[in-house]
């Protein structure tokens, strides 16, 4: 059964699908789109009553040949790493298509773009040989290009190219890192899980120096300081969809890359950065909030609060505990929830007022009471507000790094209060207080937008009150990955 | 030991060419594009007897030590009938060529052409020259070809005067090589003497002029941008091949480059031809002069292969040229619609193509991926396999591996340059609107020689990106049993 091939090529043959129809149907667009990827939506959930959760290893994998000359393989597999990831693509990608259901500019490309998109995405977290992972990698790069370039912002161009050049700059660095460890392995080898095993045999120096490769790569996706300002240009630059992808599952390719690849394959390496990864660790959860604090566009402020929540992710990485990697990784599916609903959100207000200036609004509470519930609701959530999802993961991924790092986990808690600070503060500035008269007329959210937020809203509120689900998913896989550096 | 029935594809191609320039008197001017069907088709033939050679077993030399026939210079020779069977294709659309020279305009692409096969095959330094001159001379007038057009004649010029300047530095390289050894037969050499380096390196320049390389480039963006545009084509392809051939041959195998101490030479080579080709294409706003920017950077990165020396690098070399053909051709084919169409070929000239039609528009962006490397188009496996082959030469060298860690990073660096101006051609395709002309924009009309061309150009760049392992295959048979 070929179950994860079909999740990651379905929407291919959805975006060829749209390609062949003409440009005048944009209905017929919209429903190839939203089938294809749905039907991935439906498939990544089923195998979730599949996935054997007391296995570290890989399931549903496949294999083929399809370099025999250099033994590039065609092959995939999931495991409870990459699973969550896998169904959080699926997941945002719909919801994103549904959300860009009010594009109306150059529709029939918008959809090719965003399911190619979604092809790379997914192809990412499935494929367990370097080159394949690689090629997926950069797949991802050529839709985002033309979906911000397009449909973009006032700046778009300049987005467009500056998150093309920087990510494949620093993809680069990471091909350059996999043709190094072929070379090194003996026989050569691309398979991942192969070279998980072969790290024994190779000297500090070299792991360093190919972690630092691999680093680069995966640090400009994440991002991590210093190489995040790509960030909130494209963020801000991008349609609504765009950012939502972008934040909800973009810069999970990178946390995954560091889980992944370098930490079981270069542990050494791993270990000699790890003084350093907790270092940019902080500064991404401080830098990140403080940056966030200071801007008055709310699009920017949550973009800027996706690089401290990813700080987050980092910390509980640079934990190395069984508490810290499960707090990373369910960190990356409730930042993806999360900052989701939130650009939505943002994108719903811009398309009515056209402005995301903080200062120009107030009391709108008042005026659409459903959508300040909401936002309420993603910023609390956001924020760290027990009972909601972020809660559960900051606290672990906290807890996690505690042991190791008492210092800096302390710093880090400063993240935490100005993040609640800026939210708050919007929330004030937006929705309480006298109503600006310039938004009598603002209506509440339509049906299009509820049906993108209320997945996120519940599943929100589900992994807060109850996350075993998903931390069952993982455990398996996270016990492994502890076990790896003892 | 003459072996003469080895040339079989190249006496026929030259005598089909003959023939055309014969043909060109009996036919009326009215029915003288039939003679570009003619050539493709003498292409043809001699691409069959290529292919369909008896099967034999390593390399057989032919006239006492001249030449040798192997599976590799089949490859090339293949390789760059092709080109000229494509160059072909986009000539009989092109309207600027007069008709009533299309026999001599076909014949010289030929004999061109010819010259060509005999390069990828000599093993001797006078044939090398004479093969070269071969190409040269014919180019040199195809070069100039749009007579009325003054940017063509400059090209022309420049083209001829930077050739015969090279060509003479490169007799010099020859004599002193003679000097040195005793014989223009290139063969395995003893330990190094400084007259046999100096020889090497002005053959070195010899064969950078035709592949394009810094500093030898600069005949480049003028020739290009004037030549018709079928020609640019064809010598942005196959002289550029060719030379790669010839040069894999020369510096891989007869005379090792590690052998003479050139590695770093050739290294630097290659990073110096990446980075000008790719630092000047940014500046451009000429598509065709960025082009010939950009194959001047490309050749930059085949020289990798070579510089490498391995068996990797060979393939590699191999490899890339061939996908090197398709997808350049490709993006040359849209830029020859497109400027024909909107009689410029400035970017602004792409400005919203992708409302105007969008198929030739996506094909484009492919062509222009490719070119950069992005998987999993052809480019980036040709890519691949050249930055594998320098890291692998770096692996194997020990002390002396710095070179070649920095020839890969120089290289994907590089590519990286190459997608800020190759998107550039996307940004004005997908990003900007149609200028607006009387009447609306108009669609773009592209003529069925040109959709041919996409489509077979298309087809390689996908296929051998998704499945390269029947191309690989194909480049492991001929990179095997070298002299």
């Amino acid at each position: 059964m070929n179950i994860l091939s079909l999740i990651t090529f379905l929407p291919l043959a959805g975006a060829l699908l749209v390609l062949g129809l003409p440009k005048e149907s944009k209905r017929a667009v919209q429903i190839v789109a939203l089938l294809s990827s749905g039907l991935t939506l439906v498939l990544s959930v089923g195998l979730y009553f599949l996935f054997d959760r007391h296995t570290s290893s890989m399931q549903f994998v496949e294999r083929l040949p399809w370099i025999p000359s250099i033994g590039v393989q065609y092959f995939l597999g999931v495991d409870g790493l990459s699973y969550p990831l896998v169904l959080l693509t699926a997941l945002m990608s719909f919801v994103s298509l549904v959300a860009s259901l009010n594009i109306v500019n150059r529709v029939k490309e918008y959809f090719f773009w965003f399911l190619i998109l979604e092809v790379g995405m997914l192809g990412v977290f499935v494929s367990l040989d370097l080159v394949l992972f690689y090629v997926f990698w950069e797949i991802t790069l050529v839709p985002m290009y033309f979906l911000i370039g397009i449909w973009g912002g006032p700046k778009k161009e300049y987005a467009a190219i500056k998150f093309f050049l920087y990510t494949l700059t620093g993809s680069v660095f990471m091909l350059l890192g996999i043709l190094a460890v072929y070379f090194k392995s003996d026989p050569h080898t691309f398979d991942l899980l192969v070279l998980l095993q072969a790290h024994p045999d190779w000297s500090a120096r070299f792991q360093i120096l190919i972690f630092l490769a691999f680093y680069l790569g995966f640090a400009v996706k994440v991002p991590a300081f210093p190489f995040h300002t790509w960030l909130p240009l494209a963020h801000v630059e991008a349609p609504t969809a765009v950012s939502v992808v972008l934040a909800a599952v973009l810069l999970k390719m990178g946390v995954y890359g560091i889980m992944r690849v370098s930490y079981g394959m270069l542990p050494l390496g791993f270990q000699w950065f790890l003084p350093f990864l907790v270092i940019i660790a902080v500064i991404n959860i401080v830098y990140g909030a403080l940056c966030a604090m200071a801007q008055t566009d709310m699009k920017k402020m949550v973009a800027y609060s996706s690089i401290n929540h990813m700080g987050y992710c980092l910390l509980g990485i640079a934990g190395l505990t069984v508490t810290g990697f499960s707090g990373a990784m369910l960190q990356m599916i409730n930042h993806g929830l999360i900052t989701g609903m939130l650009f939505i959100l943002v994108g719903v207000i811009y398309d009515r007022a056209h402005t995301r200036d903080i200062n120009a609004f107030g009391g709108l509470a008042a005026k659409v009471p459903l959508y300040a519930g909401l936002m309420s609701l993603a910023c609390f959530a956001s924020l760290g507000l027990p009972g909601l999802a972020g809660f559960v993961s900051e606290l672990l991924c906290f807890l996690g790094a505690f042991a190791r790092w008492k210092v800096y986990t302390a710093i880090s808690v400063i993240g935490i209060l100005t993040t609640a600070a800026f939210f708050l503060r919007m929330i004030e500035k937006v929705f309480l207080g006298p109503l600006n008269p310039k938004w009598d007329k603002l209506t509440d959210l339509d049906a299009r937008e509820v049906c993108a937020l209320l997945p996120l809203v519940i599943l929100t509120i589900l992994l807060g009150i109850y996350p075993k689900p998903a931390l069952d998913l993982m455990n398996a896989t996270v016990l492994h990955m502890a076990s790896l550096l003892k | 030991m003459q072996n003469l029935n080895l040339l079989t594809p190249e006496i026929a191609l030259c005598l089909l060419g003959l023939g055309l320039m014969l043909a060109d008197l009996l036919l009326s001017v009215r029915r003288a594009r039939l003679l570009y069907h003619l050539a493709w088709f003498s292409c043809l033939v001699a691409l069959g007897l290529v292919l369909y050679a008896p099967s034999w077993a390593g390399a057989i030399p032919g006239g006492g030590a001249l030449w040798v026939v192997d599976h590799m210079s089949q490859f090339f020779k293949a390789v760059v009938l092709i080109c000229a069977i494509l160059a072909l294709m986009l000539s009989l659309p092109y309207k600027p060529l007069p008709d009533a020279q299309a026999g001599t305009f076909s014949a010289l692409l030929l004999f061109s052409t010819a010259g060509m096969m005999f390069l990828v095959s000599a093993t001797d330094l006078l044939l090398v020259f004479v093969a070269l001159e071969l190409i040269s001379l014919s180019s040199f007038v195809l070069a100039g070809f749009e007579r009325r057009n003054r940017k063509s004649n400059e090209g022309a010029i420049k083209y001829f005067l930077f050739g015969a300047f090279s060509s003479a530095i490169m007799v010099y390289g020859i004599s002193l090589y003679y000097a040195a050894m005793g014989t223009t037969h290139l063969t395995a050499v003893g330990p190094a003497s400084p007259a046999l380096a100096l020889a090497m390196l002005f053959i070195l320049l010899g064969f950078g002029f035709k592949a394009a390389m810094a500093p030898m480039h600069f005949w480049v963006p003028d020739a290009y941008e004037g030549a018709p545009t079928p020609v640019t084509t064809f010598l942005s392809v196959a002289p550029k091949i060719a030379t790669m051939g010839v040069l894999a041959r020369v510096f891989m195998v007869l005379v090792p480059a590690s052998g003479m101490q050139m590695t770093v030479l050739l290294a630097l080579l290659a990073m110096l031809t990446m980075t000008v080709g790719n630092t000047i294409a940014i500046y451009q706003d000429n598509v065709k002069r960025m082009l010939a920017y950009s194959s001047v950077a490309q050749a930059g990165y085949i020289l990798i292969g070579i510089v490498s020396g391995n068996a990797l690098g060979l393939e590699g070399v191999l490899l890339y040229s061939a996908v090197y053909v398709a997808m350049n051709v490709g993006a040359f084919a849209v830029v020859q619609a497109v400027g024909e169409h909107e009689g410029s070929y400035g970017l602004k000239s792409f400005d919203g193509l992708s409302r105007r039609c969008l198929p030739v528009a996506l094909v484009m962006a492919v062509f222009l991926l490719s070119l950069a490397g992005i998987p999993p188009l052809a480019g980036f496996i040709g890519k691949f396999y050249l930055f594998a082959s320098a890291i692998d030469a770096g692996r194997a060298a020990g002390s002396g591996s710095l070179i070649f860690y920095a020839l890969a990073l120089v290289g994907v660096l590089n590519s990286v340059v190459s997608v800020f101006y190759y998107m550039k051609i996307v940004y004005h395709m997908f990003f900007l609107p149609p200028r607006q002309k009387e009447g609306g924009a108009p669609a773009l009309a592209v003529g069925p020689y040109i959709y041919g061309c996409l489509a077979v150009t298309l087809a390689a760049v996908l296929f051998f990106g998704l499945w390269p392992e029947s191309l690989i295959a194909h480049v492991k048979f001929s990179a095997q049993h070298l002299p």
